[in-house]
């Protein structure tokens, strides 16, 4: 659990973080958006001491971070970075091990680590484990990035803008991998992005924060439906908003008894998804099956429409 | 072998004060300081520049327009030059200087004469070869055998010629190298050169030709095959002191490169931190730099005097206004400024993602500097040091000027006596070493580029 509290930093007679307190609980997802300059990466930064706040605590597990020696703290918190900063004289396997290593690991026990970490992240041990950085592509250095963080198995995992060099076809399928390797591990993530789909698409909860100060912290239907600003709603975009708030519902909420010709959609699938397909395919109603592949239903254009409309 | 050294870039990045080395290299700046030390840098400066001529031109001879009438014989540019340089040595120069004793003028002697028909025959024969090879060979391999074969022939033959020419038990007269070898050696060598950068040698492969070389030198010298050349006579009447001061050139280039290493590595590193700090010792060590080494050397003499004078440790510790002392110190002065402007430099590079995220993963200071920075930063590091040791093994030879001994000793003993090879006998140590030093700090700079 990372508890902000009253946070705040200066320089000089400039304020870059006004007075921020949130909460990210255990095991979920935290996004900060905003423009840049917001101030969203100070905050970030703040969390692991590599700045120092004017004002205010930061507590990790309900321990104020200022007890903990900078160095230990940053041990415990994984850290992923825009351009993911690997250390391109060490090669895949030493970058995850560099933390691990400072903490004195084994050998055997880093290197079962970091064969198990490449594995988590579909990097092939034999392949890349010898590779430098410049060997490797984007979406591979971001997975090593990202599994270098979780090398001596954080708790916590602050990332600033971690998809933000990667191209749009690879971000969608790092993203969905993130989420996949959160869910296994329970980590708890801080993210910032400037980014609003990804913070719909990764954000259990949303902070958004403009000009140093924390506008509104909620889960992603609240801040759609009920934007405490009119720069969230801005930010949000109004004409998004509805695609928004079915891409965050499953389609089970609108299930309706009877089939369907076609092929089926899964339950757990987004209502967005499904009023996709419907437009597609030209149909007013589909098939819907669990993910065992039994047909439990179907789901109609109608009846998106009217859950649709029930949730603004 | 100069082109085994790529020039490399000397410093990359922002430092404002890196210019002042790029653009030229300090070894080839100081020339201001009168015609003795000219020669000097232009021995230790060559080292440098007949590695880019050498590059450019081989890069000339690659390029793929070469109208030729007769596609099926293909002339090469650079082969064809050589070829013709050989053929200028063979039927046009002398190719060894006969002198009745060691300081009047000599008389040329044609190859004809300068060997036994046998002899001459045979390395006109293989001169002709390589020179065949050089206009028409492609395969690079086939290019660096010949030069190889050839120098192989004609650094014997020199040899054998010295002992033909002389006199039977005539111990006065003088045999040395002429216009014909000298062309013939540049001819050949620089067909090795050309083959050697086509051949894109890694530094291991590098590392291994400059030990062949240095291996094939010392059988030469060793066998006695060159006992009675002049500058093999010159070393034989000084063979004590050649090494007393070969150790003592060396002590000088290397001592200084150390001790530059020890105070401008720590300096460069709170220049890096501090800005300045950096500022202040950039300009500082820019202007020490631009002063001419023997007038450093003299401005040296009257501090280091008065030191000796009053300071007995300093007395017993041999400092003195003239000798090593001062020569050792402005060797030191001049080291600093590419030491600590090159660790600057190489520090200044690191990408500020890296050291952040070093940073945020909880490396202690000193864990950054030890194994993110400093090894990031070694290849520029190294660049310099490269220029420090390379600078250092020519400007030592002027340290004889104040008594402080090296290879110089010779240089202007011979100039002293208008004794050419007593000359020579400092110089080509001089040249031979700084183009060894460079080669291998070259390998050494790609080795300690991990990962990159």
């Amino acid at each position: 659990m990372i508890e902000i509290d009253h946070l705040t930093k200066r320089y000089g007679a400039t304020t870059v973080v006004e007075d921020v307190s949130l909460r990210v609980d255990d095991g979920t997802i935290a996004v900060v958006v905003g423009t840049s300059g917001a101030g969203k990466s100070t905050l970030l930064r703040m969390i692991n001491r590599l700045i120092e706040p004017s004002a205010g605590r930061v507590l990790i597990d309900g321990e104020d971070t200022m007890s903990i020696p900078e160095d230990q703290l940053r041990h415990r918190i994984g850290y992923v970075i825009q351009g993911y900063g690997l250390f391109p004289h060490r090669n895949v396997a030493e970058n995850i091990a560099t933390v691990p290593r400072l903490l004195g690991w084994d050998k055997r026990r880093i290197a079962d680590r970091v064969e198990e970490l490449l594995d988590l992240f579909q990097l092939d041990p034999a392949e890349f484990a010898r590779k430098f950085p410049h060997e490797l592509s984007g979406g591979q250095q971001q997975r090593v990035g990202v599994a270098r963080a979780l090398a001596a198995k954080p708790a916590h995992l602050l990332m600033d803008e971690p998809f933000g060099a990667l191209d749009p076809v690879i971000r969608s399928k790092a993203q969905d991998d993130l989420l996949a390797i959160q869910r296994r591990l329970g980590t708890t993530i801080l993210l910032v992005t400037h980014d609003m789909n990804e913070a719909f698409q990764l954000g259990d909860r949303i902070a958004v924060m403009d000009r140093a100060r924390l506008l509104q912290y909620a889960t992603p239907a609240e801040l759609l439906t009920r934007p405490a600003e009119a720069f969230v709603e801005q930010l949000v975009g109004t004409a998004e908003r509805p695609f928004r708030l079915l891409s965050l519902r499953c389609v089970q909420e609108a299930l309706e008894p009877g089939g369907a010709e076609g092929e089926p959609i899964l339950v757990t699938d987004s209502l967005r998804d499904a009023l996709s397909r419907l437009i597609w395919t030209g149909r007013d109603v589909m098939p819907v099956a669990d993910s065992a592949g039994a047909l439990v239903g179907r789901v109609s254009v109608k009846g998106i429409m009217e859950h649709g409309r029930s949730l603004a | 072998m100069a082109g085994l050294a790529p020039a490399i870039p000397i410093m990359k990045g922002s430092a404002p004060h890196a210019t002042g080395i790029t653009g030229t290299g300090p070894v080839m700046t100081r020339h201001d300081e009168g015609e003795i030390d000219g020669m000097h840098s232009q021995d230790a400066g060559g080292a440098i520049r007949a590695g880019s001529f050498v590059n450019t031109i081989s890069s000339r001879t690659t390029a793929p327009d070469m109208p030729s009438l007769r596609p099926s014989i293909s002339l090469d540019r650079l082969g064809t030059v050589i070829a013709i340089l050989i053929g200028v040595a063979l039927f046009a120069s002398p190719f060894v200087i006969f002198r009745a004793n060691r300081i009047v003028a000599g008389e040329g002697r044609m190859l004809v004469d300068a060997l036994p028909p046998s002899g001459a025959i045979g390395v006109t024969i293989v001169a002709l070869g390589v020179a065949l090879c050089a206009a028409l060979a492609r395969a690079p391999l086939i290019r660096l055998a010949a030069a190889s074969v050839g120098l192989c022939v004609i650094f014997p033959a020199v040899g054998w010629s010295a002992g033909f020419v002389t006199p039977a038990g005539n111990t006065f007269a003088r045999v040395s190298p002429s216009l014909g070898f000298w062309l013939l050696v540049l001819s050949f060598a620089l067909l090795a050169a050309d083959a050697l950068t086509r051949l894109r040698l890694g530094p291991w492969a590098r590392l291994a030709a400059i030990a062949v070389a240095a291996g094939a030198i010392a059988l030469l010298l060793s066998s006695g095959a060159w006992d009675d050349l002049s500058l093999l006579k010159e070393y034989a009447n000084r063979q004590d002191t050649f090494w007393r001061e070969a150790r003592q050139h060396l002590w000088l280039a290397f001592g200084s490169m150390v001790a530059a290493c020890l105070v401008g590595l720590p300096l460069g590193i709170l220049g890096h931190r501090i800005r300045r700090l950096r500022t202040a010792l950039l300009q500082v060590l820019n202007i020490v730099q631009t002063v001419p080494s023997i007038a450093l050397f003299g401005i040296l003499i009257a501090p280091l005097g008065y030191l000796a004078t009053h300071v007995p440790l300093a007395a017993a510790l041999g400092i003195r206004g003239i000798g090593a002392a001062p020569a050792f110190i402005a060797l030191f002065l001049y080291s600093l400024l590419p030491v600590v402007a090159n660790t600057v430099t190489g520090l200044n590079q690191v990408p500020a993602t890296v050291t952040d995220a070093a940073r945020g993963m909880g490396l202690s200071a000193r864990q950054r500097l030890w194994q993110v920075e400093l090894p990031l930063a070694l290849p520029v590091i190294l660049a310099g040091i490269r220029i420090v040791l390379v600078q250092n093994l020519g400007l030592a030879t002027v340290a004889a000027l104040i008594g402080g001994g090296g290879f110089g000793t010779f240089v202007f003993q011979g100039i002293g006596q208008t004794a050419i090879d007593l000359v020579l006998l400092g110089a080509i140590p001089t040249v031979v070493l700084s183009f060894a030093a460079a080669i291998i700090l070259d390998a050494i700079i790609d080795l300690s580029r991990r990962g990159s």
